[in-house]
């Protein structure tokens, strides 16, 4: 594999200072490429400064790995995508020099100048269109080897897993009217909406306004001059350079992609505008021969860039190819940059490329003359492609112009959406202005403001129809598409563009096709015997430009809930559980130990989290009714009942206790993560089929701070700090609830239930008392052993009481009957949510029950979701709850079992995930600890 | 009626929980307070004072009680504050400053008064003429509210909110209820002699995180922390 050759060029190729140019020779910057030490301007691109030091090759390409160089000098240039630290694929010709960068390129082993992947030209011919199809598709079971042998040949840079990430951010911002689009004009348009009165969003992709104005000629940098001026007086125009809007959704919501903000690595911006004005301007397209993607060729354009706005001299003798004014204009320019023009050939005369050659940079340009140009630099300029992604996107289609040899759309495509510029017309600067000014009038009049202008007229000029030589050449530089791979493709059927593309890949490489859409079109067309009209397009979709992951995802917000106890919690280790937003404490070192201390003495559960409503009302309980599976008219004031909820389907949907605090008042709670549902489904019921009831509902989740004191000393701590509320267990008995002071902390609420089995009370006190009310209860209690104790502790005593859990002991199928719940539900009530679904499981049989089981190897804890298996091997449930019982001394489990085999006494297989299958034994009832329930009604 | 008055916290020996003189229980606020502290009322209170152009204070000891009524009712009549506006009234007619009341939905109300006032407040919206249904809820412990103050406060909100805060969408006075930075929020502009203000009214438990949140995004804007405003007090 020979070596790519360096270019005969002086090592500086840096030209005398230019009018227009946007470095800063007083501020020199160093970086790397591949390891050599470069030097650069403040305003340089990456690739500008290389040119200038003489480098041509930047990169490898995608199939092929031939050597590629300078084609446009724009974001989207193809061959110019490096590794910057640990940043990959940033477009070089776009991305600024900062000092101190070390840049290399992508993809190539084990260097850009000697790449083995380069063997792949020995085979390419048969790396044809539908490669990959034909090749790797049989046999299957090598598909995992085929994956890795072609992830070696992936395109793109590397990712550490460990780099860090930038800052990326979000904003929001409504605006009358958004350009997109800052050339002359999408100035002129901003300007001509601030006119009206519109405020305005104007987004440029490039680091500066102005378009091609800016590496014009003194006329177009006077104009430029005047239009930065008048918008540096404008009122009401927001201005993002290197910024794109990159999606336009309906309603005008677009999405702005900011590559470079202060404060933060980039920003996507979600705007909501009145009115669209797209002023993408017009790309120029590259021309297919053979040849046609050595370094040294390039567009006429890149051409100007380099020399206008870097003073980068791109070549020292050129060949140029020009098809209208904008190439002839080059030409001259390059003869004044002091570059030799060999060769002038005029397309419109019939003069083209037949060829390019040179090993690794270009070296001779064969001309359709029969000459032999020898030249280190190609210009070429023979047509452009109007980008009208964002309309496109906006429902509009473009329609080809033969006669101008690209799509144009009118100046008012849709409501709401206008163009102006090259998508429309062609015009000299000054009517480009005048045209833009007057589509930002009427943008502004769209969103409301002012009264619009008159449109003067702007239409497409006439331009040669140029996208192949006699010759193949590169029509997708992305992905390593040849005009040979198009026809072949046509030749295989793949004849439509929406096929063609996907057969070839053409126009889905990294530049979304914004270089090679319309060359691909042409060449299709030539291949199929038809015209562009006749083929039709591809499909545009956001988004316009590529969007980093970082810029997409912005900063996280994921709200995290604390209870006033937190600082109490973080005090003592505690180790965090995060459940639905809430950090919570799962325990304090020693989760049995905390069981034993509740089972034995007295111990206190932060239970912020469970749901609360203050339901107010004369028409509650039937309220109540509706909702719940079970009876609530009879509930008297001081009184707690259990209630379960049902979907319409019977499937549980959630459980709580609700109780009555006075005539009209009831304080309902729920389970912590269903709180925000329950809440919801309570004010739907009272916004639909109950707006006649007075009921009115408020959550009061987080206005109490609650705490469960449980444990056969609960009583006694809580009779050392309450006022105001008979402890006694005739005057406060179990389900009851009472309101009181606790610790000198008034209007608490205090139920007497629980879920650990203990005697216990539940303390519902003002939020912003929580901490004090806990530290109070810890003092209090200090001789009575009592002390904190985590969710992890509740869920084992939960368990050795056989309590539920809705949605860990039940799932999306589970009706209440499956539940155990057969107790509670009331079908002799006139109706309530779920009654018809639930009437119908009850003259079934054929559901899952909730079993308690026991294995009989009291070392294994099965794991939660083991399956459980008959006696033929069929699954016949699963396990929901499992822990060791530190009360009891052996394994517990709760589970959903078929009904056949749910009787007490049946023996299962648990069937572990080690493969080994442990029996387990159906127990007589669900809770193995207590299950008369004596000590939560002491 | 008295007024809340601010009063240094005591610690007991080997105590180190603030509590009132007489060991009256102290209430605090769900975000940390910046120091210096001190006791409003029942509450502790950062008394932080800063001249930074924007801040962002914490006003979750101020009492709010919500109304709930009819909005065709003599109650909501008798306040006069449509849903999706805030405005200062006299609920209680003998405090010396009127209270902000904020239409917060189609049936719903929160009047925001002065610290420890919130009985009173309670009070006089059970008092409002009418014999419609209606529901008083004291949510002074319920909610954190913060309030947001500064040329740039819209700008740092358009980070975390998608609320159109343009002068013409959300003037002075308005209320809304929306995300903010992923936590429901009610939301009123209520500018401080003529500086743009917001206050932000969410369920207790996330005011750590919309606090933590609005200082992170405010951070390239000069944001800083200041303490309860006397005025607010």
């Amino acid at each position: 594999m020979r070596p790519v050759a360096r270019r005969a060029t002086p090592t500086s190729g840096r030209l005398g200072p230019r009018p227009g140019e946007v470095i800063d020779r007083a501020r020199p910057l160093r970086f790397t490429f591949d390891g050599r030490p470069y030097l650069a301007y403040e305003g340089d691109t990456i690739v500008s400064a290389l040119l200038a030091a003489g480098e041509s090759v930047f990169s490898r390409s995608f199939k092929y790995h031939r050597p590629r160089g300078v084609l446009s000098a724009t974001f989207f240039d193809p061959n110019c995508t490096v590794q910057v630290g640990e940043e990959p694929n940033v477009r070089g010709a776009h991305r600024r020099v900062r000092n101190g960068d070390v840049v290399s390129a992508q993809n190539v082993w084990p260097s850009l100048r000697y790449d083995v992947k380069a063997a792949n030209q020995a085979v390419g011919r048969f790396l044809s269109a539908g490669f990959y199809y034909k090749t790797f598709i049989k046999p299957e079971p090598l598909w995992p080897a085929y994956q890795q042998v072609l992830k070696r040949f992936a395109a793109g840079g590397v990712v550490g897993a460990d780099d860090p990430h930038g800052y990326y951010d979000h904003r929001y911002a409504h605006v009358d009217v958004v350009v997109a689009g800052g050339g002359p004009a999408g100035i002129a348009a901003a300007l001509g909406a601030a006119e009206a009165g519109a405020a305005v969003l104007l987004v440029e992709e490039e680091p500066h306004l102005g378009g091609h104005l800016r590496y014009g000629g003194p006329e177009a940098l006077r104009l430029l001059g005047e239009l930065r001026q008048e918008l540096a007086d404008a009122k009401g125009i927001e201005v993002l350079t290197d910024s794109v809007a990159t999606g336009r959704y309906d309603g005008n919501w677009i999405a702005v992609h900011q590559r470079s903000v202060p404060g933060a690595t980039e920003r996507l911006v979600k705007v909501r505008a009145g009115a669209l004005v797209v002023a993408a301007g017009l790309i120029e397209r590259p021309y297919v021969f053979a040849g046609n993607d050595l370094p040294g060729v390039m567009l006429s354009t890149a051409a100007a860039r380099l020399v206008n706005l870097y003073a980068v001299r791109p070549g020292t003798r050129a060949v140029v190819l020009s098809a209208n004014a904008e190439g002839d204009a080059v030409a001259a320019l390059l003869a004044a940059a002091g570059v030799e023009v060999a060769a002038t050939l005029d397309a419109r005369r019939a003069e083209t490329v037949v060829a390019a050659r040179g090993h690794g940079h270009l070296s001779s340009v064969e001309t359709s003359q029969g000459r032999v140009v020898e030249a280190d630099l190609l210009v070429t300029a023979t047509g452009w492609t109007a980008p009208t992604s964002l309309l496109n996107m906006a429902g509009v289609r473009p329609t080809y112009d033969e006669a101008a040899a690209r799509f144009v759309v009118g100046a008012e495509p849709s409501p709401g959406v206008f163009a102006t510029g090259g998508l429309v017309g062609d015009a000299s600067p000054e009517g480009l202005v005048a045209h833009g000014r007057a589509v930002g009038a009427r943008a502004a009049a769209a969103a409301g403001c002012g009264k619009g202008a008159v449109l003067p007229e702007l239409s497409p000029g006439p331009h040669p129809a140029l996208f192949r030589s006699t010759t193949h050449g590169f029509v997708d530089y992305s992905e390593d598409v040849s005009s040979k791979d198009v026809f072949q493709a046509a030749a295989e059927g793949y004849d439509s563009p929406e096929l063609a593309k996907r057969y070839t890949t053409a126009t889905m490489g990294p530049s979304q096709g914004k270089l090679e859409l319309v060359n691909f079109l042409g060449v299709l067309a030539e291949a199929t015997g038809r015209s562009i009209g006749e083929l039709g397009t591809t499909t545009w979709r956001p988004p316009y430009a590529p969007v980093s992951l970082g810029a997409l995802a912005g900063r996280p917000h994921e709200p995290v809930r604390y209870s006033p106890i937190q600082p109490y919690h973080e005090a003592m280790g505690a180790k965090p559980l995060v459940a639905a937003q809430w950090i919570r404490p799962d325990h304090y070192g020693d989760p049995d130990a905390e069981v034993r201390r509740v089972r034995e003495a007295v111990g206190l559960i932060d239970v912020t989290p469970l749901g609360k409503l203050l339901l107010v009302g004369k028409d509650t309980p039937a309220l109540l009714n509706q909702l719940y599976v079970n009876k609530w008219s009879a509930l008297r004031v001081g009184a707690v009942r259990y209630g379960v909820m049902c979907a319409e389907d019977g499937v549980v949907f959630d459980d709580g206790v609700c109780g009555r605090l006075g005539e009209d008042r009831y304080l309902m709670s729920t389970t912590s993560s269903g709180a925000g549902a329950v809440w919801e489904w309570v004010e739907r019921w009272l916004q639909t089929a109950g707006r006649h009831l007075d009921v009115y509902v408020t959550p009061l989740t987080t206005a109490y701070a609650s705490i469960n004191v449980a444990g056969p000393a609960s009583r006694t701590l809580l009779s050392r700090l309450v006022e105001g509320v008979d402890l006694a267990p005739e005057a406060f008995p179990y389900m009851a609830v009472r309101e009181g002071s606790v610790a000198g902390v008034e209007r608490c609420v205090l139920w007497r239930i629980g879920f650990t089995g203990e005697l216990s009370y539940e303390l519902h006190v003002p939020a912003g008392y929580g901490l004090f009310v806990w530290e109070s209860l810890l003092d209090a209690g200090s001789d009575l052993g009592v002390g904190p104790f985590g969710i992890e502790a509740q869920r084992i005593m939960r368990l050795e009481k056989g309590h539920l859990i809705v949605g860990q002991d039940t799932d999306g199928l589970t009706q209440a009957l499956g539940a155990g719940l057969d107790w509670l539900v009331k079908l002799d009530k006139a109706d309530f949510v779920g009654k018809p679904e639930l009437v119908w499981q009850a003259n079934r049989e054929d559901y899952d029950r909730l079993v308690a089981l026991v294995p009989t190897d009291e070392r294994t804890v099965p794991p939660e979701a083991s399956q459980l298996l008959g006696i033929d091997g069929d699954i016949v449930g699963r396990i929901t709850s499992s822990r060791h019982s530190p009360t009891l001394r052996h394994p517990i489990c709760l589970a959903r079992l078929a009904h056949h085999l749910a009787t007490p006494g049946t023996v299962v297989r648990i069937h572990l995930p080690d493969g080994r299958d442990v029996p387990a034994r159906v127990a007589e009832t669900l809770a193995a600890y207590d299950s008369e329930g004596v000590k939560l009604r002491a | 009626m008295p007024e809340a008055t601010t009063q240094a916290a005591t610690t007991a020996p080997g105590d180190a929980r603030p509590r009132l003189p007489g060991g009256a229980p102290l209430a605090r606020s769900p975000i940390r307070q910046p120091p210096p502290t001190a006791v409003v009322g029942h509450w502790e209170v950062s008394r932080r004072h800063t001249n930074a152009a924007l801040r962002l204070a914490d006003l979750s000891a101020l009492a709010k009680v919500v109304l709930r009524a009819a909005p065709e009712s003599e109650a909501a009549g008798a306040l006069g504050v449509p849903f999706g506006a805030a405005r200062r009234v006299n609920v209680v007619a003998t405090r010396p400053a009127p209270q902000l009341v904020v239409g917060s939905g189609p049936d719903e109300w929160t009047v925001l008064g002065p610290v420890d006032t919130q009985a009173e407040i309670d009070a006089a919206l059970l008092a409002l003429p009418g014999e419609h249904p209606r529901s008083v809820v004291d949510l002074t412990h319920g909610r954190a509210l913060v309030r947001l103050t500064g040329a740039a406060a819209p700008a740092v909100l358009a980070t975390i909110c998608a609320i159109d805060l343009r002068e013409r969408s959300t003037p002075n006075g308005k209320a809304l209820r929306s995300l903010v930075a992923g936590v429901a929020t009610d939301l009123v502009r209520d500018d401080v002699e003529g500086t743009c203000s917001y206050l932000l009214h969410v369920e207790r438990s996330s005011g750590q995180y919309l606090y933590d949140t609005l200082m992170e995004a405010g951070a390239t804007a000069g944001i800083d922390a200041a303490g309860l405003p006397e005025k607010e007090i």
